[in-house]
């Protein structure tokens, strides 16, 4: 047991690396002054303990303007500079280089859902069995999030019940799994291996065993692990099985298709979308991501783009136009995948994906979200 | 029956007042009256300080033994006491019972009640029924909760973060909620008192420039309380009405984004109230390290006026640093950066208060008694606290650290190593005063020594499995956390030892107690100049006062006579 104790924690991101660095410099300078500081009080209690027999006669001194200066001075210094070193760290952790995969994760009690742009899916949890066994050596969870080494990927993280938190000490990452809205991070893993991952914000009964892990690996192994992984969508292949192309289907489906479309539109094409400027009734305008798509969809009237009618129903979690939190995420992957020219014929139905097995496609359309996949999330 | 009351409270000749003071005299506050009704119905600002220091102990108590399970527990990795769900409900039980019920009213319910009129000459509280009444509102306030953890607890986490508490929990969150927005009320009732005794009451000759730093610091607390407490009442308010239709099946949304809420809107009404009570609990702790540390140093403190003010600037940049609890949950960065900054001045104030306090002592001529150790304990454990604070200010470390036991160590560190030391060293300071008696002198340093290395045991451990990243609230672990887990526990059991020996030194002391006398530590302030313990109208005459607090090199006090130590 003993032996399992480290006294570094280990780091297998760069951002674990800067974390790192901050936390020992904001160790050193603390412990110093604090030391500092000891030693003056132990050694005006030994100094000026009160010997047997002694006069009881003190200086007066009321205080030193000077002094008390410089330590309201010196103190602030330092700590502008550790408040500067770490909102460049925070800065670099926030935002995610450009164009890096997305992997959505998404929370409930007490389980983690891991979709990977190819539409691989994973579930992390675990449960006390699994807790008493690793004290054995040997751990089982429901799952592993495998990431390629020294490969950026972004990471976009929301609940479907209540607050969560997405947390890796090994990549010094946490991120809040806020419901309603997404939260992003990113991670450029440096070391291969097995980490752990935490749910760091208290959610329940469970919440302690809402953990998993996350596998570092070659990237030949990664492709070969994405390769050999269930995907939800009816294909096989990476292809056809991928999130944007699952959010495709659900276009269509849900007849999104009727209004947003180039030949009889009643709503603005959807094609580039993403990271464009939205002008909006009322005359203000913002940028289009990720969580304003989400919003769109989820509440059309909160912004109304310039020149439409806000006719659209909203698609809310409950209800007849219900859309799943892991649904939404396909949708959403579509519309950011849809470049010019992209956007299907209105007369098209939705085509099923090559290799598919399954029967007409109205009916499986009916379970976007598959029966198997109902049956892991039961678990 | 009150008879009976009348023996019981006579017991121990130390505190029969024909022994404590000459004939002719008025009878000491507690021989003014014996039945139950001459206790529930007072109005005397002293009884009432009692009355809360009795409930006080007994909700420490209560939250200590909480505290000794949740511990225990986690001595095995997969919980070795309770189930998942019992864990829960005891580390909120803990938290509700030992922030709301103990450490929130401790010094200003207790100390603050006792001594700020006598401290600035006054004969009572401003208010003294609306005193009385916040010890009944608070009274209602336990009993909600005592309800809510009896009927089967709470299992949300003090914090009560909604759409948990509001729409997943099925345990009893409105009749704890209940309890935080009612108790809430007597913090305001406390503060208002205060805020206007200390304005309206002072003795002639009691300036602002000379009144004590324990007024100084109060006075700061009760702003605190009269303008934070309102935005928790609205906080939990809302959390019951969302809460309460949701049974109903046609729910209020607020904060659950399903029915059309915003989640962070809790964290951030929330948490604007319970920064700034973070200082409620400690700048009272602040004002009694500097009565202590002058008086058994026997020197003036070191910049007064430094000190004074920087407890009112901890009460007002504290209001403007709450979301620096939430610099994971998706707030904007630019807010991120703005709340870092502001986070990182409210240090200083804290920073300036240490160093002089540690200027205080030199050249003095230093003693060690049980109030000495518990404040150079208290110096010593607060600065840890305090710097650690940094690394959860500073952006770039939060990340890693946040939701961690580092943030549980950093707050117990301030929260007991600071305000429950204080606490045990103004209660040490003045129970002389407020009994009449002294307790033993080796087993109170004994018992103080041992609290603060249990202390140091129990917490230093957490640091370590925070920045490897162990979450609070877990029960079931890793097994490499498992040998700081055990050393935390164990350091539980020594502070446990620490805190029995107290208690017993201290209910010895009321029965065979040596009787204290006026000022046994030969200390300056007005509330030294009266009979131990005081009259029920506290002042005979009104006392003049003509000299600024901690004249100890001039062997002066307040009033202009000799402060004899000897």
């Amino acid at each position: 047991m003993i032996l399992q104790t480290t006294i570094f924690p280990e780091q297998a991101t760069e951002m674990a690396w800067h974390i790192d660095l901050l936390f020992w410099f904001i160790t050193i300078v603390t412990t110093a002054v604090s030391l500092g500081i000891y030693a003056a009080v132990f050694g005006f209690c030994v100094v000026y303990r009160r010997k047997e027999g002694e006069a009881v006669q003190t200086p007066r001194i009321v205080g030193s303007h000077r002094l008390e200066l410089l330590w309201t001075i010196a103190p602030l210094a330092v700590f502008l500079v550790m408040f500067a070193w770490g909102a460049w760290v925070y800065n670099m952790a926030m935002h995610a280089p450009d164009d890096v995969p997305e992997v959505y994760v998404v929370g409930k009690q007490w389980m983690w859902k891991v979709q990977y742009p190819g539409g691989q899916r994973v579930i992390l949890g675990a449960n006390s069995a699994d807790y008493a066994k690793d004290i054995g050596g040997e751990a089982q969870f429901e799952g592993v999030m495998v990431l390629p080494v020294g490969k950026p990927v972004k990471v976009i993280v929301t609940s479907e019940d209540v607050i969560h938190d997405f947390g890796i000490p090994a990549f010094r990452s946490k991120i809040d799994a806020v419901p309603g809205r997404y939260v992003t991070t990113w991670y450029k893993p440096t070391k291969t291996g097995e980490y752990h991952i935490f749910c760091d914000q208290y959610c329940g009964t469970n919440h302690s065993l809402m953990v998993g892990k996350v596998r570092v690996v070659e990237q030949a192994e990664y492709e070969a692990w994405l390769e050999g992984t269930y995907k939800t969508g009816p294909g096989k292949n990476s292809v056809d099985g991928s999130l944007a192309h699952q959010g495709r289907q659900l276009f269509m489906k849900l007849n999104c298709i009727q209004c947003h479309n180039g030949e009889a539109p009643r709503a603005p094409l959807l094609e580039d979308v993403h990271k464009s400027l939205r002008p909006f009734k009322g005359g203000t305008t913002a940028f289009a991501d990720e969580n304003y798509l989400r919003e769109s969809i989820r509440k059309p009237r909160a912004k109304v783009r310039e020149g439409w009618d806000p006719i659209m129903p909203a698609y809310g979690t409950t209800g007849d136009n219900a859309l799943s939190e892991d649904d939404l995420v396909k949708v959403i992957a579509y519309i950011k995948s849809l470049r010019k020219g992209e956007t299907p014929n209105l007369t098209q139905n939705w085509v099923p994906p090559i290799g598919s097995d399954t029967g007409p496609a109205a009916e499986d359309a009916k379970t976007p979200a598959g029966p198997k996949s109902a049956a892991e999330e039961k678990k | 029956m009150s008879t009976d009351y009348g023996h019981t409270a006579k017991s121990g000749a130390s505190l029969d007042h024909h022994d404590s003071h000459p004939h002719g005299h008025a009878p000491s506050y507690l021989h003014d009256g014996y039945g139950w009704r001459s206790w529930l119905f007072t109005v005397d600002h002293k009884r009432i300080g009692i009355m809360y220091l009795v409930m006080i102990l007994a909700f420490f108590l209560v939250g200590g033994v909480l505290a000794g399970l949740v511990r225990f527990n986690l001595v095995s990795p997969t919980g070795a006491l309770v189930d998942n769900d019992t864990y829960n409900k005891l580390f909120t039980a803990h938290g509700v019972v030992m922030l709301f019920f103990v450490l929130i009213p401790s010094i200003p319910g207790v100390m603050g009640n006792f001594f700020v009129p006598i401290m600035i000459g006054a004969k009572d509280m401003a208010f003294p029924k609306l005193n009385l009444a916040s010890w009944y509102v608070w009274m209602a306030g336990s009993g909600f909760a005592v309800w809510a953890i009896l009927a089967g607890g709470i299992d949300t986490g003090w914090t009560l973060y909604p759409p948990y508490s509001s729409r997943s929990s099925h345990s009893n969150v409105v009749p704890g909620a209940m309890g935080v927005f009612v108790a809430g009320f007597s913090s305001i009732m406390t503060g208002l008192n205060i805020i206007i005794t200390v304005h309206r009451m002072r003795a002639p000759g009691m300036t602002w420039g000379r009144l004590p730093l324990f007024i100084w610091a109060t006075y700061a607390t009760s702003l605190i309380q009269v303008l934070a407490t309102p935005v928790l009442a609205i906080a939990v308010f809302l959390l019951m009405i969302e809460t309460a239709t949701g049974w109903t099946g046609n729910p209020v949304g607020i904060f659950d984004p399903a029915i059309g809420g915003d989640p962070i809107l809790f964290q951030h009404l929330f948490w604007f109230y319970s920064h700034p009570a973070v200082y409620i609990m400690i700048l009272p702790g602040m004002g009694v390290i500097s009565e202590i540390l002058t008086c058994f140093s026997r020197k003036n403190i070191f910049g007064y006026q430094a000190i004074a003010w920087s407890s009112v600037g901890i009460a007002v940049v504290g209001f403007i640093v709450w979301a620096h609890h939430m610099f994971v949950a998706g707030i904007s960065y630019y807010a991120a950066l703005l709340f870092s900054l502001l986070s990182m001045l409210v240090a200083v104030p804290s920073a300036i208060k240490v160093f002089n306090w540690t200027s205080t002592l030199y050249r003095g001529s230093i003693t060690f008694q049980a109030p000495m150790v518990f404040a150079l304990g208290f110096m010593v454990l607060f600065t840890i606290g305090g710097v650690t604070g940094l690394f959860l200010a500073t952006l770039g470390t939060d990340i890693h650290l946040h939701d961690t036991y580092f943030v549980v160590a950093h707050f117990h560190f301030v929260m007991v190593g600071g305000m429950v030391l204080a606490f045990m060293a103004a209660l040490h300071f003045w129970w002389p005063k407020m009994t009449g008696v002294m307790y033993s002198d080796f087993w109170s340093r004994t018992a103080a020594i041992t609290i603060i290395i249990g202390y140091i045991l129990t917490f230093m451990p957490q640091f370590y499995l925070g920045y490897h990243g162990m979450p609070r609230r877990y029960p079931n672990y890793p097994p490499e956390f498992r040998v700081f887990n055990v050393l935390s526990t164990a350091g539980y059991t020594v502070q446990l030892a620490g805190f029995l020996m107290s208690a017993s030194y201290l209910l010895v002391s009321l029965f065979n107690g040596k009787k204290a006398g006026p000022n046994p530590w030969g200390a300056t302030g007005l509330e030294w100049a009266i009979p131990s313990p005081p009259i029920t109208h506290n002042f005979d005459k009104t006392p003049v006062v003509v000299a600024a607090p901690y004249e100890y090199s001039l062997n002066l006090t307040q009033t202009g006579e000799k402060a004899d130590v000897r």
